[in-house]
């Protein structure tokens, strides 16, 4: 058998399921391949990092899309388009037989936005880095993040250890100790969790990458003191953009030096990357502090909440189905755990009626994803309004 | 300050409908002792600085593991 250029030889996986070779791998990648036109969206039950590379494999071979569906309970399904006919409910419009990937971008209500990656494209920026590493996989793994933990330890010819699902943090530390994972990525608030759950015993990791989220100079000390040998990175990526570049040093933000080219400050502030000769706007507010380039935020009014992308106002809109709700307005505030959380201030038709509508709004805000939901509520009897009789979205 | 961490993690907790043991002030906050996470410490942390008026976290995070250390960073705030 032979494996596709990219995949070391000495790569192996381990899941609930026992462990992989690559060969092993690209087995199963070859019988999916064989069953691809039987598939549909119903039937896909394949979750989780190891059918998301035998997928991968898969439809290199057969030069079909492959598409990476979020799920907020599964981490990710996969779906593919044949000949043609779409087998996912939301397919992009996307030329067929490109054997594009597609991931889907985080979204505060479930809206989705598809974007494609040429699978080299993803592939492009990882190195074959040293040999005998152990990775834990801390993301989703059909999300971009997670996407480029597997084919990092895929390409190197690492070993990749899977948590099972619904692993928390301090199984994932206890994991990372136990089975001395030397590269381990994650959101800043993955680090700041982890930091707080291991105990005495340190994991030996020679890498540590935060994503997903600004990293801020005390969690970068933090992280410097508590793994002195490590290498430590934060990346400035997206789903959109893929990864755009990787800071070493140490310190919060980027180079103040690295504003040309490729990079640089729009008129409002915000950072744009130069892509297929024209700069786009990432919305991502900057300010330039002596040497140094620091993320401020966003231009507009979407919040990261643990590396999940939310806007207020589509959880607003989503309280206000409420039909007794006269107003709703949620804001952010930032939080040393998850960088920002929401509060909602909710205004009832009838303040008589609150005891009867708590549980009703709760049971409402549970069908939002985890970090959607506002960490506190307060019932008012009217909405603070800034001058111009817009609601004020200042907390 | 710690009564008022341990009734508004009981209350969390209450919320989430999980059981778990007694909480005292060396209660691990995130090894896997109490059922929960990185969104629900989050919602403690914001329901104390509201309660308190106290922003321990304003000039970035600091490290803590337990309940009593969390309500010591609340108290040094003052």
């Amino acid at each position: 058998m032979t494996l596709p250029a990219w995949l070391h030889a000495d790569f192996t996986l381990t899941d609930d399921a026992g462990t992989a070779t690559a060969a092993d791998l690209v087995e199963a990648g070859i019988r999916l391949a064989d069953e691809l036109p039987l598939w549909g969206r119903a039937g896909m039950a394949a979750t989780g990092a190891r059918a998301i590379l035998s997928a991968l494999l898969a439809t290199e071979a057969r030069q079909t899309d492959l598409f990476l569906i979020r799920d907020a309970t599964t981490g990710a399904e996969i779906g593919y388009r044949i000949e043609g006919e779409a087998v996912v409910e939301v397919a992009p419009d996307a030329p067929d037989g490109t054997g594009l990937v597609w991931l889907q971008t985080s979204g505060s209500t479930g809206r989705p936005k598809w974007v494609s990656h040429p699978p080299e494209a993803l592939r492009g920026r990882i190195a074959a880095g040293q040999s005998h590493a152990r990775w834990l996989l801390s993301y989703a793994a059909g999300g971009f993040a997670g996407l480029q933990v597997i084919l990092s330890a895929a390409i190197g010819g690492h070993h990749l250890l899977i948590p099972p699902d619904h692993a928390g943090i301090g199984d994932l530390a206890a994991l990372a100790v136990t089975h001395r994972i030397t590269h381990l990525s994650g959101t800043p608030t993955f680090w700041r969790a982890f930091l707080m759950a291991l105990g005495a015993e340190t994991p030996p990791l020679a890498t540590v990458t935060l994503g997903g989220e600004a990293a801020d100079q005390a969690l970068l000390d933090l992280l410097r003191a508590k793994f002195p040998e490590a290498r430590l990175r934060h990346l400035y990526a997206t789903t959109e953009l893929g990864t755009v570049f990787s800071v070493a040093d140490g310190r919060a933000g980027f180079p103040a030096a690295w504003l040309e080219n490729d990079l640089a400050m729009t008129a409002q502030g915000t950072l744009a990357v130069r892509r297929d000769g024209r700069l786009q706007d990432t919305g991502d507010r900057i300010a330039l502090v002596d040497d140094r380039v620091l993320f401020r935020g966003r231009l507009d009014a979407m919040v990261n909440i643990g590396g999940v992308k939310i806007w207020p106002e589509e959880v607003e809109a989503h309280l206000l189905q409420l039909s007794f709700l006269r107003d709703a307005l949620v804001t952010t505030k930032p939080n040393p755990i998850t960088g920002s959380i929401l509060l909602a201030d909710l205004v009832l038709a009838d303040p008589e009626t609150q005891a009867l509508c708590e549980p009703l709004v709760k049971a409402h805000l549970a069908l939002l994803p985890r970090a959607a939901r506002p960490a506190m509520i307060r019932y008012r009897t009217a909405l603070p309004t800034g001058q111009t009789g817009k609601k004020s979205r200042m907390p | 300050m710690i009564e008022r961490v341990v009734a508004e993690l009981q209350r969390i907790l209450a919320d989430k409908g999980e059981t778990h043991g007694p909480i005292t002030a060396g209660s691990l906050l995130l090894d896997g002792e109490l059922p929960i996470d990185s969104l629900d410490l989050a919602t403690l942390v914001v329901a104390l600085e509201e309660q308190t008026g106290r922003e321990p976290f304003k000039a970035g995070f600091r490290m803590f593991t337990t309940v009593g250390e969390l309500a010591t960073l609340f108290d040094e705030a003052a």
